[in-house]
């Protein structure tokens, strides 16, 4: 009912009669599974051997959701079975950790398949926090570790699935938040520990095997604020991280200056610079008008050089038309510039991007150009 | 509210020929969902049933065909999909949830059918409104898919949408979610799923259409989303939902109409993207594909047919960018 990708075949009404009589089998076959499911739950059977037949149904179709919630129902029953009694013996909780680690097999193997599949995840983020509730702390910090793995595995083959970075934030949360240790430490100061900096190395690493990973630089944006913070970098330092992502992301404009992603960050970066850019957004905390001026000529200066040999790129006028206006935001005169070079500018981007023209006749307008 | 409207867009008279729209290729390849109980793909998609009913109504609504559906068996089949908590699932038997409890009101409010759900179910409406006000998140103000507490702008927008239509803001707190919108946005004027998640086309309609129902329109960047989302057009007129990804009808729509809410449809090329939107149906049997040349589905038929009407297609119904409802059942169901 809702297909990506999918190539067209022809008229899908001449099947042979073999493979019609195939297809009403299996559709005799799953609904009676459905059926058998549905009753069984609504009966409040919840056995292992119904788990199993959940099991059968979801391999089939992980999207039927209403199963999913089944599925939790029979876990919830079995789970607090296995543990009542007594609860410190290790023998009791040892079928417990089994469902667990059954249905993180379950739902790794479907979301190999299936990786864009809401259900999985849901279900995956239950589970989980399920066993954070039932084991104990070292254990549960254990298989949150085991998720980070899954998600860079999971963004390996695919760099910029949805899902598995909102996982990824979801997960780091999760082990900010679980103390390293059981034991409270005797001074009482938090055991938690943050993970800004290793995330920060994650994003390091996928945009140098891939600079157009936008979701990468989208991270990147988000934790280079609060790292800065946690390091209770001084001004020096704030400036140095600064010059040198402005570094990273020039170098990666004159790689490929036709790619958005690098654009977008560079945009983040500028927009950083600004008055009006929020205390949590900020990297360099000390700026006066005067540094950002630098700023704006030297972005501005740098980008010249590449349209030298990239004349046909869009994105480098917007980029010259953005920082020219912040310029003129703060006051910094027409030094570095003219009207003249804005106009030029804005027609190049009428003729190179005529299909945004409606956007550039309003931005002449509002440009006074 | 001129949210369709917007300078500079011609219309589409001087299309080439082969670019027409099947109408009644269409009409007929929705009427034929239902009858195709004997593929497998049919019961395997039994959890978008009701889903699949507001794309189907919808799109022939806008193709200038309501009546093609039988009406008393769409009221019957949507009621049986509600629970006693108000709630509705996909189909008969399948879980309440956010999502279909959104379809099963705008299916309802598509027929003119409120009093129909009254007559039927006492308190019909209040239960409704019940069972969504009940998911939100008192603490962040957004708001739970179900029971299972699964958050998501998505969830937020779809809350507002039914809400409006049945007259029932008030029983939420829509400052809070308001502000939750808020704790989405991103540097580049986008939306995220959550506070900290990249900017989404599909995020961005959510968010836009939540702060337009709530008519809080005046604190979104117009001029950075409107950049961005302009964006996501690509040379063969078809938009994509993030920078560096492929075009897609359903994409096409989020993008198209959060521009229409923004008063921007002008900052693409509206001929080009009716011209991509065309290629992607299929002219022998009806249907929209995500891209030229792929299997069609009625999930891409509506968005693809609302995406035409948006662009001010000749013959087809107005529809409402922040609902995807035909204009005529907004205007009534919000007394404008
Ligand atoms: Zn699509």
């Amino acid at each position: 009912m809702a297909s990506h990708g999918i190539t067209r075949v022809a008229d899908s009404t001449v099947r042979s009669v073999e493979s019609r009589q195939r297809e009403l089998q299996q559709i005799a076959a799953y609904k009676d599974l459905v059926d058998i499911v549905n009753t069984k739950v609504a009966e409040r059977w919840y056995t292992i051997e119904v788990l199993a037949l959940v099991t059968k149904l979801l391999n089939e179709n992980p999207e039927y959701y209403t199963i999913w919630n089944h599925r939790r129902r029979i876990l919830g029953s079995l789970l607090s079975e296995s543990l009542s009694g007594a609860p410190d013996s290790q023998k009791q909780k040892q079928p417990a950790e089994d469902l667990i680690n059954s249905d993180l097999q379950l739902t790794f193997g479907l979301l190999r398949k299936f990786p864009k599949c809401y259900w999985i995840w849901n279900h995956r983020h239950w589970i989980l926090q399920k066993a954070e509730s039932l084991l104990d702390v070292t254990t549960a910090r254990r298989l949150w570790l085991g998720e980070l793995q899954l998600v860079s595995k999971m963004l390996h083959s695919d760099s910029r699935n949805f899902h598995a970075w909102n996982y990824r934030r979801f997960v780091v949360t999760q082990l900010e938040r679980i103390p390293v240790s059981a034991t409270p430490l005797p001074d009482a100061t938090p055991s938690k520990q943050s993970l800004a900096e290793s995330e920060f190395e994650y994003t390091t690493k996928m945009i140098k095997t891939n600079l157009s990973n936008f979701s990468a630089w989208h991270n990147r944006s988000r934790l280079i604020p609060r790292l800065l913070d946690e390091r209770e970098a001084d001004i020096a330092t704030r400036r140095k991280m600064l010059d040198d992502e402005l570094a990273l992301i020039c170098t990666a404009v004159n790689t490929d200056p036709f790619d958005q992603s690098i654009w977008y960050y560079h945009q983040f970066l500028m927009s950083t610079l600004s008055p009006d850019c929020p205390r949590q957004s900020r990297l360099a905390l000390d700026l006066s008008n005067q540094d950002r001026q630098r700023y704006y000529e030297h972005e501005m200066e740098y980008i010249r050089e590449i349209l030298e040999d990239e004349e046909d790129c869009k994105w480098i006028y917007e980029a010259l038309l953005h920082c020219a206006s912040s310029y003129l935001d703060i006051d910094g005169g027409t030094k570095t510039f003219t009207t003249v070079d804005m106009r030029s500018w804005l027609d190049a981007l009428k003729r190179l991007d005529p299909l945004r023209k409606g956007r550039w006749d309003e931005l002449s307008r509002s440009l006074n150009l | 509210m001129s949210l369709v409207s917007g300078p500079g867009r011609g219309g589409m008279t001087d299309l080439p020929e082969e670019l027409r729209l099947f109408v009644d290729k269409h009409v007929s390849y929705i009427q034929s969902l239902d009858t195709r109980k004997d593929e497998l793909e049919y019961w395997l998609t039994e959890h978008l049933r009701l889903n699949g009913l507001y794309w189907g109504l919808t799109a022939l609504h806008l193709l200038g065909h309501p009546d093609a559906l039988p009406r008393h068996e769409v009221v019957d089949f949507v009621l049986s999909c509600m629970h006693e908590s108000g709630g509705f699932g996909a189909a008969p038997g399948h879980d309440a949830h956010m999502l279909y409890t959104v379809s099963g009101v705008q299916i309802l409010a598509t027929l003119d059918a409120f009093d129909d759900l009254e007559a039927r179910v006492k308190s019909g409406r209040q239960r409704i409104g019940q069972y969504i006000a009940d998911l939100q998140d008192p603490e962040s103000g957004t708001f739970a898919g179900d029971e299972w507490q699964e958050k998501d702008t998505r969830f937020l927008y779809g809350a507002l949408n039914a809400l409006s239509l049945l007259g029932l803001l008030h029983l939420v707190n829509v400052d809070k979610a308001v502000e939750h919108v808020q704790s989405c946005a991103n540097f580049d004027g986008g939306y995220g799923t959550s506070p900290g998640a990249e900017s989404h086309a599909g995020q961005v309609f959510t968010c836009l259409g939540a702060l337009t129902i709530t008519g809080r329109l005046d604190l979104v960047d117009k001029d950075k989303l409107g950049a961005w989302l302009s964006e996501r057009q690509l040379k063969n007129g078809g938009l994509n939902g993030r920078p560096e990804k492929k075009e897609d009808v359903c994409y096409s729509w989020w993008v198209l109409s959060s521009l229409a809410m923004l008063n921007k449809v002008h900052w693409i090329d509206g001929k080009k993207l009716a011209s991509f939107i065309l290629h992607c149906q299929d002219p022998e049997l009806g249907g929209f594909a995500d891209r030229p040349g792929d299997m069609v589905d009625v999930f891409h038929t509506v968005f693809g047919i609302a995406g035409l009407s948006l662009l001010k297609f000749p013959g087809l119904a107005e529809v409402d960018p922040v609902y995807c409802m035909p204009r005529v059942v907004t205007k009534r169901c919000l007394g404008q």
